[in-house]
């Protein structure tokens, strides 16, 4: 996502036509929002890992507004429910049978706030909505709505009274990224802008559900060369055999990676997926996917630090010399 | 001017630099005073740190020049009127009085083109303005170009052209310059790489790191100390100066350097080519022509002749016998005299003399001893009757005698075809083993060779005729350059035989005596002259010849048991003026043939194998192997080292210089050219990666890790353009796109062009 000004000058219309709506609202976070919409096109999910306050839910709702989508916001609690996300049935006293009432799960865009704090039994149930794009409750199965995005978010893990996400469920988010603290200017922007009235109130759809559909079909079109996808299996193979790295990548990491390379190059409207668009994206895709080895934890290595590390030492593909 | 002002001095390692080519400069200065009249040079060396300071330290133009004015006013005064100190009252201020009207004197006489006229007193101010500008041009060199090395190059050149052409000893100042020179050079590298690093963003700081400073003054020190103590060979070339004048003026002075046709002494090494020369030796006044012997030689060694003196007293000159017979009595004769008169500055201590030398007029000659000409000291002779020469001396040895007009008689002959013809071929021992020596390791093909040339012929006479005329009959050449030397191994008469087959009259006599062996006929190899050039004639059928260094000549001599030593003449194009009675005359010959190289000869160095007939005489009576190894590889050299092959040299390498400092400019343009005529659609994947070559090989690699579109951006911003990043996108779009180009080469062709001629630029 560096130099965007420089390296991608061109911007796919409708796409920045909704960031630029979800920018009057969330203020000096354009990377972030890229991020998330490329999830968004690319059928991906995104865990934010922060502290409260700075803006997630807000931004996810301007997102599903932006959308016209349907909105859900589920605050993960110790004594959640599986069926407090899924949705439950309910004996109806007039028809006399059972009634399904949909959980929060089944809405177009999802929060799932502070994911951590529950227990893992809830979390899986969450889970398996994002992998799937199905619940399943009392033996039946049960579409999601299309378009589906979950935007989790969990506290940092020093703060007690968590519970972790298991690695594997990790792997289950697109990406994973910090929002940050607004700089000084920004956060005073922040205040002028909500001082009458907030401004996510005005927010109106600048895109159809049907229209976002069609985007997300284009965005498979997006051409990936065969070096490029190389260039995707030479970094994450390089996590695995990374010597700090306990655990690397897997090949979902892989698919991963080049759905997003897809939908950045769409929305830099591009018809192809250049090595830019992976060298930039891999950090947020990969950083979740790998586990440390105790060497590398005791030597104070991050993972941040190791998929740098991976990708400044994988190649990139340029052509052969062809003379 | 301005541009120097702007900028501050980038770092102390730059003002060190600045101490050095002020070093430097001064190496220019200190020779002066042996090559002009200038008296003193501190005033100058003073001057020149003066102005280097001011300008090193930026000082205004509007004081540094007064001041550089005073400067040179002081200067002036201090050489010119250093009667009377500066401050007094006659003192500066007549010197800037006197400075005035002279300055004004000469700047007329500079307008009026009259240079020679300048008075010392404006040349020495001029003197001081150069040096002025020498210092900023120095300083302009170091802190903005960045390059030193012209000033190193023109500062070495001046020093060794001094010390070559003038009476400049440079020795030490040579190694001073280059030591320094090399400390500047390897310095202002570092800085130009430190810069460049800067400019890509990889370096911060321009600190020279003392490890690196401790490494390169380590690697000076050692080699120029391992330089300066490794033993030397001798100059391995002449002395420039008489060598130059030689080529060009033709002088015959002293021969040393190239080879050149002449008498010399030294046969032990044949071969290779030479130049004419046709100085004259003497003068001969004679009735018949005829070869003029000098000596002959008796041993074939393989690469040459060498011969055994055996000295006697001689009788014919002072008893009137024979003391070294060529024929038979049987042979018949016609006594001659002749008078031969040497040229100028020619001195031989032996006698050339035709035929068979029968007396020598003691009361009509005239020498010089130790090159004093009206010296009476008595002559005695010498002969040496292996190789019939001989020598002239006083009682004492060590005197030099050069024998400046002699008379003698001579038997001049004529042979019997018919009595050669019958010779039994009886040879007495002491003739078969002194004549018939070979070399062990010769090779067998020769021997074979002369079996198949005499085959056929029963008498001796027939069978010598036969291999005399082998040569012609067989497309023998006439040469006398790129005539090969034999290498070790190898055999001259083979290599002439088999190999080369042309040469000239020492190939030919050499072959044919060596022929003639093999077959068990005893030969010497015999060295003069030709008759020489007939100029005038004068009464009583007597004719003048003048004979010259490219007359010199070697021919054969066979022998008859019942004739005597008959000889022949195997060159092509020669014909020696022997008379045969059935009218078959011996060949003659001609070209004059040995080596010569060497030095100037003073007089009793031992030496020279081929002292040339220019040069003295002396010293034949030393011993027969005289010649040294070195002698031998001064003649090798200077005959492998012709003018022309030395300028093609020197062009080729001045050549091969510029294209290795250009070859970038070159492989650039190549670029150009190549892609304009194959540039298209197809091509165009190839010419951006022989951008991306290019780039790299002009210092601008890029990073594995870096994309090419970060790569352009860097490329581009240091470029100040926005070619690379549009070239890039085509290029994207084609390899990583997948698309096909479709005059994509047309619309980019002048972007990638700009870019490689940027490079260029």
């Amino acid at each position: 996502m560096k130099r965007r000004d420089e390296a991608s000058a061109m911007k796919q219309p409708q796409v920045y036509k909704m960031i630029e709506n979800v920018e009057r609202v969330v203020v000096g976070k354009t990377k972030e929002i890229e991020l998330s919409f490329i999830a968004l096109l690319s059928g991906g999910h995104v865990l934010l890992d922060d502290v409260p306050g700075v803006g997630k839910t807000m931004m996810v709702r301007a997102i599903a507004k932006t959308l016209g989508a349907d909105f859900k916001r589920i605050q993960f609690t110790p004594d959640l429910l599986p069926s407090d996300v899924t949705g439950v049935s309910v004996f109806n006293q007039k028809t006399m049978e059972f009634q399904f009432r949909p959980g929060p799960v089944m809405a177009n865009v999802v929060l799932a706030d502070e994911i951590n704090r529950t227990s893992p039994k809830t979390q899986a149930a969450l889970l398996e909505a994002l992998e799937e794009g199905s619940v399943t409750t009392d033996g039946e199965t049960r579409e999601l709505q299309n378009p589906f995005f979950v935007m989790a978010t969990q506290n940092p893990i020093e703060y007690g009274g968590t519970y972790p996400l298991p690695e594997a469920q990790l792997d289950r988010f697109l990406f994973k990224f910090k929002i940050g603290y607004p700089t000084i200017e920004e956060e005073i922007d922040v205040l002028n802008r909500v001082e009458k009235t907030h401004p996510i109130e005005s927010l109106q759809p600048v895109l159809s559900l049907d229209d976002l559909v069609t985007i997300q079909q284009q965005v498979k079109n997006v051409y990936v060369d065969e070096s490029v996808k190389k260039y995707i299996v030479n970094i994450v193979n390089a996590t695995r055999e990374h010597h700090s790295v306990y655990l690397g990548a897997s090949p979902r990491a892989s698919i991963a990676l080049m759905k997003a390379g897809q939908a950045y190059a769409f929305m830099q409207d591009r018809e192809f997926v250049v090595p830019d668009d992976i060298k930039a994206l891999a950090p947020f895709a990969l950083q979740h996917r790998i586990l440390l080895n105790s060497d590398a934890k005791l030597s104070n290595t991050t993972n941040e630090r190791v998929i740098k590390d991976v990708i400044d030492k994988v190649p990139i593909p340029v052509g052969e010399k062809s003379f | 001017m301005k541009r120097m002002f702007n900028k501050q001095p980038s770092s102390i390692t730059h003002l060190f630099i600045y101490a050095l080519a002020f070093l430097i400069l001064w190496e220019w200065l200190r020779p002066i005073p042996s090559v002009t009249n200038t008296g003193q040079i501190e005033v100058f060396v003073w001057f020149a740190l003066f102005s280097a300071a001011m300008i090193y330290l930026r000082v205004n133009l509007v004081y540094m020049i007064p001041s550089l004015l005073i400067g040179s006013i002081y200067g002036l005064h201090y050489i010119f009127n250093n009667q009377a100190p500066f401050l007094s009252r006659d003192g500066g201020i007549e010197t800037v009085k006197y400075f005035l009207s002279d300055f004004l004197y000469n700047f007329q006489l500079m307008f009026t083109w009259q240079l020679s006229s300048l008075t010392p007193f404006f040349r020495t101010f001029l003197l001081f303005l150069l040096l002025g500008l020498i210092c900023y041009l120095l300083y302009f060199w170091i802190f903005h170009t960045r390059k030193i090395f012209f000033f190193l190059l023109a500062s070495i050149i001046y020093i060794t052209v001094l010390d070559t052409f003038t009476v400049v000893d440079a020795s030490m100042a040579i190694i001073r310059v280059v030591v320094i020179g090399f400390f500047m050079m390897t310095l202002l590298h570092m800085l130009k790489i430190q810069d460049e690093e800067k400019e890509v963003g990889r370096r911060s700081n321009t600190f020279i790191s003392s490890a690196w400073m401790y490494t390169l003054i380590f690697m000076i020190l050692i080699a120029t100390s391992v330089g300066y103590a490794a033993p030397k060979f001798e100059p391995q070339w002449a002395d420039p100066v008489p060598t130059f004048k030689q080529y060009v003026l033709g002088e015959s002075g002293t021969g040393t350097g190239t080879r050149r046709v002449g008498y010399g002494e030294n046969d032990e090494r044949l071969g290779g080519g030479f130049v004419q020369d046709f100085g004259t030796v003497f003068y001969a006044e004679v009735e018949e022509p005829s070869y003029w012997r000098g000596e002959s030689k008796h041993e074939y060694t393989g690469f040459g002749w060498t011969n055994e003196p055996v000295m006697r007293d001689s009788y014919a000159v002072f008893e009137e016998e024979i003391d070294y017979y060529m024929f038979r009595d049987s042979v018949e004769v016609d006594e001659l005299e002749v008078t031969i008169t040497m040229g100028d500055g020619v001195g031989f201590n032996h006698l050339f003399y035709p035929g068979q030398l029968t007396s020598y007029d003691t009361d009509a000659h005239r020498y010089a001893v130790n090159g004093d000409s009206g010296s009476n000291a008595p002559l005695t002779f010498m002969t040496d009757v292996n190789a019939g020469k001989i020598i002239a001396q006083t009682a004492n040895e060590n005197d030099d005698v050069s024998l400046i007009e002699y008379t003698l008689s001579y038997d001049n002959p004529s042979f019997s075809i018919n009595a050669l013809q019958n010779d039994p071929g009886d040879d007495p021992e002491s003739i078969r083993e002194l004549y018939l020596q070979l070399p062990e390791d010769l090779p067998d093909r020769i021997g074979d060779l002369a079996e198949e040339i005499v085959e056929g012929y029963d008498n001796r006479y027939d069978q010598v005729v036969a291999v005399e005329q082998y040569f012609s009959r067989n497309g023998f050449e006439y040469r006398t350059t790129d005539v090969p030397i034999p290498e070790e191994g190898q055999d001259y008469v083979d290599q002439f035989l088999f190999e080369t087959q042309y040469g000239y009259c020492d190939n030919y006599s050499t072959a044919m005596a060596v022929l003639l062996r093999t077959l068990d006929i005893p030969t010497r190899w015999v060295k003069g002259f030709t008759e020489g050039e007939e100029i005038d004639t004068l009464e009583d059928g007597v004719r003048r010849y003048e004979i010259s260094n490219s007359n010199a000549h070697s021919w054969v001599e066979v022998f008859f048991p019942e004739v005597g030593w008959v000889p022949f003449e195997p060159t092509q194009g020669f014909d020696n003026n022997v008379e045969f009675y059935e009218e078959r005359e011996e060949i003659e010959i001609d070209i004059d043939t040995d080596r010569t190289n060497d030095e100037n000869d003073t007089p009793s160095n031992d030496r020279d194998p081929l002292v040339d007939f220019g040069e003295n005489d002396d010293d034949f009576s030393s011993s027969p192997g005289s010649g040294s190894d070195r002698e031998r590889d001064g003649g090798l050299l200077s005959t492998s080292i012709s003018a022309k092959s030395f300028w093609i040299s020197l062009i080729v390498i001045l050549f091969v210089f510029l294209a290795y400092r250009k070859q970038n400019i070159i492989q650039n343009k190549y670029f150009l050219l190549r892609y304009r005529l194959i540039g298209n659609d197809e091509t165009f994947k190839s010419a951006y990666q022989r951008l991306l070559w290019i780039l790299s090989n002009e210092g601008l690699p890029r990073e594995e890790d870096e994309t090419l579109r970060e790569y352009a951006i860097r490329i581009d911003r240091m470029l100040n353009s926005g070619t690379m990043s549009q070239l890039t996108r085509t290029y994207e779009k084609l390899y990583y796109g997948g698309q096909v180009a479709d005059g994509e080469w047309d619309r980019n062709r002048s972007s990638w062009e700009e870019i490689v001629k940027l490079m260029n630029s």
